[in-house]
């Protein structure tokens, strides 16, 4: 009989780990896509919990009403990002900028510097203190199951996490958007030849990841209570890792990944101290790196 | 010859004249703490923003943990002064192998990787410093930090006052980015570019790519190791907040927006970021999200930064003498 302790921490990491799955999702495919690291995707996460928090605070609309004017808000917020950070390093579209390296980090830099006036300007906007969220919207009343407790905000991650997966691989595996997306990750000039309009699909990928980056914003936002401008920096480093160890284009690995890191995580503050346990993360990141440089569920891909 | 020489000696007396002469009188006759402050941290984020220079610039590696070497540096020194009573002339070259070391028993494992996979093993190894300068309260102090009551004197001479303190950080930065500017500057420098530009030819030409990265990354790490001794010397109190994540970004904006690769675009580009949201103090605390903005106009307007590489080559070949004189304006290899 396992003791209630150990199956608390689990479910415990099992919900930590959904939130980083959450994130990891929107990550994982725009990264597969242009092969870049998108450094805003944490502020698009932030954006969508503020402009959640900003909603629930004038109107006071149901949830439901929330995550679908959230969504809005992170397609756009997602389109913008690429039309800033990311279109302008495709003017040249010959094999050899494709393949370079310079064009990738120019992007992840562009990413980052965009993610930094995001997050001041919310900074200067708000303060950067923890924002008032009203009770009666946060997601964490507690539901007892046998000899471990969960909340609601578990069930409603769990379902959301699941509605993300599962709509994102029948739209990536069953429509046409879903096969120019694949087309274009799999070769952006072979699925240009072939008559696939590569501009329009990036940018509706960006506009999926985003909307995915923001409604994870929000819903986490309400699960611990907790929304302020530097929120997406942390999950969004833990979902970073998680797309690493997942082998970087695997959707499904990553989320896999996301919820070992999360129980391992929770796990680790058994044995050591709760301020340590980011330290999990940092080393598996660094073990998998060295270890398995395809990452636990990739295929083969180019040397890193 | 004669003015050749004019020529050869020309920019560097310039420089050496506004840095050990020029900004101390100003300093010395305005007589502030504040300007003494801004000049030494820009000293200080001159010689880090080259530290990284010469990773990321020269050698094209991706590097998003360089505070985590300027915090050790800091450490070493701060710890080395308050426990052992190690003096300046000694804890800064401590402080700097110390940073060395960590780079190396770091670059190890991760010297294999290349382009984003080493920018995110960088960014976790930042991180892992970090949290332990932060949470290893029985060596480091954890979140209350360091305070260091001895000044910096010289064999026992105290250059307590602010004036000396300004002529030690400056003499230890100029002495420290002559050094990288040699080693930008030479045969090691076209090294470390044949590394950027394409690492598997590299390893074909004979060139033993790992030792050059793991070296290159080591004396980047002893520079920025400096650097945190000379910012515990002078400000006399260090925390783990000022060797977090988002320091390794500014450092990483001032050599991006000075020109990757180019060495003055470094030090033009740390003084921008240090002394502009300064400038802009009056409309509000604005230094981040200048950091920000400037990086991003940076990077779409102007790719090659505020002073690409291929002018900053061809200054130093041309003003500092670096080149050897060919036939005619010609200038040939490096010397």
């Amino acid at each position: 009989m396992i003791d209630p302790y150990y199956l608390q921490q689990l479910v415990i990491g099992l919900s930590l780990g959904l939130t980083y799955a959450l994130i990891a999702i929107g990550f994982t495919l725009i990264f597969g896509v242009l092969n870049v690291v998108n450094f805003a995707h944490s502020e698009i996460y932030t954006i969508g919990a503020f402009t959640g928090l900003l909603l629930i605070t004038a109107f006071a609309p149901p949830l439901l009403a929330v995550v679908f004017v959230v969504l809005a808000v992170g397609a756009l917020a997602g389109f913008g990002l690429e039309r800033l950070a990311f279109k302008p390093f495709r003017r040249f579209s010959d094999e050899a900028s494709l393949k370079s390296r310079a064009m990738r980090e120019s992007t992840l830099m562009s990413s980052l510097a965009v993610s930094i006036i995001v997050r001041e300007a919310l900074t200067l906007a708000f303060g950067s203190q923890f924002q008032q969220v009203p009770l009666a919207y946060l997601i964490n009343q507690p539901i007892r199951l046998g000899p471990v407790t969960i909340v609601r905000g578990d069930i409603i991650i769990l379902v959301v996490a699941a509605l993300m997966l599962g709509g994102l691989q029948y739209l990536l595996t069953r429509t046409r958007i879903g096969l120019s997306i694949r087309a274009v990750s799999d070769n952006h000039m072979g699925a240009k030849y072939a008559g696939i309009n590569t501009d329009r699909t990036i940018i509706m990928t960006f506009a999926l990841g985003s909307m995915m980056g923001a409604a994870a914003g929000i819903l986490v936002g309400l699960y611990y209570g907790a929304i302020f401008p530097a929120m997406g920096f942390e999950p969004s480093i833990k979902a970073f890792v998680a797309m690493v160890m997942g082998g970087l284009v695997s959707i499904p690995g990553a989320v896999i990944t996301a919820l070992i890191l999360g129980v391992s995580e929770s796990m680790a503050t058994t044995f050591v101290s709760s301020v340590w346990s980011d330290m999990v993360a940092y080393s598996f990141l660094i073990l998998t790196l060295v270890f398995f440089p395809q990452g636990l569920f990739g295929k083969g891909r180019e040397r890193v | 010859m004669s003015d050749s020489l004019a020529k050869r000696a020309g920019a560097p007396a310039a420089l050496i004249g506004l840095v050990l002469v020029v900004v101390p009188s100003v300093l010395a006759y305005y007589d502030k703490g504040y300007f003494y402050q801004l000049a030494t941290l820009s000293l200080i984020y001159a010689l880090l923003a080259s530290s990284l220079h010469l990773v990321t610039g020269a050698a094209g590696l991706l590097h998003l943990g360089q505070a985590a070497f300027y915090g050790v540096g800091a450490y070493v020194a701060a710890l080395a002064g308050v426990h052992y009573g190690i003096p300046f002339i000694l804890g800064v070259p401590l402080a700097g192998i110390g940073a060395a070391l960590a780079a190396v028993l770091v670059a190890l494992p991760t010297m294999r990787l290349v382009s984003i996979y080493f920018a995110v093993a960088t960014l976790a190894i930042g991180e892992m410093v970090y949290l332990v300068l932060l949470n290893w309260v029985g060596l480091t102090g954890g979140p209350n930090g360091v305070v260091m009551f001895s000044g910096i004197d010289l064999f026992g001479y105290d250059l307590g006052t602010r004036l000396g303190a300004y002529f030690a950080v400056a003499i230890t930065v100029s002495v420290s980015i002559w050094v990288i500017h040699r080693l930008t500057h030479s045969y090691y420098g076209n090294a470390l570019r044949a590394l950027r530009e394409d690492d598997q030819c590299t390893d074909a030409m004979g060139i033993d790519t790992i030792r050059l990265k793991v070296g290159v990354f080591a004396i980047s790490a002893f520079f920025a190791g400096v650097a945190g001794a000379l910012w515990a010397y002078t400000t006399g109190y260090i925390s783990p907040e000022d060797f977090s994540f988002s320091a390794s970004i500014l450092i990483l904006a001032m050599v991006v927006v000075g020109g990757l690769g180019s060495l003055p675009g470094a030090i033009i580009g740390a003084l921008l970021l240090i002394l502009l949201p300064e400038a802009l103090r009056g409309i509000g605390n604005l230094r981040n999200i200048t950091v920000g903005i400037t990086m991003l106009s940076v990077i779409i307007f102007l790719p090659r930064g505020l002073m690409g590489e291929v002018s900053a080559l061809h200054f130093f070949r041309s003003r500092f003498a670096s080149a050897w004189p060919g036939s005619g304006t010609r200038k040939v290899g490096w010397r």
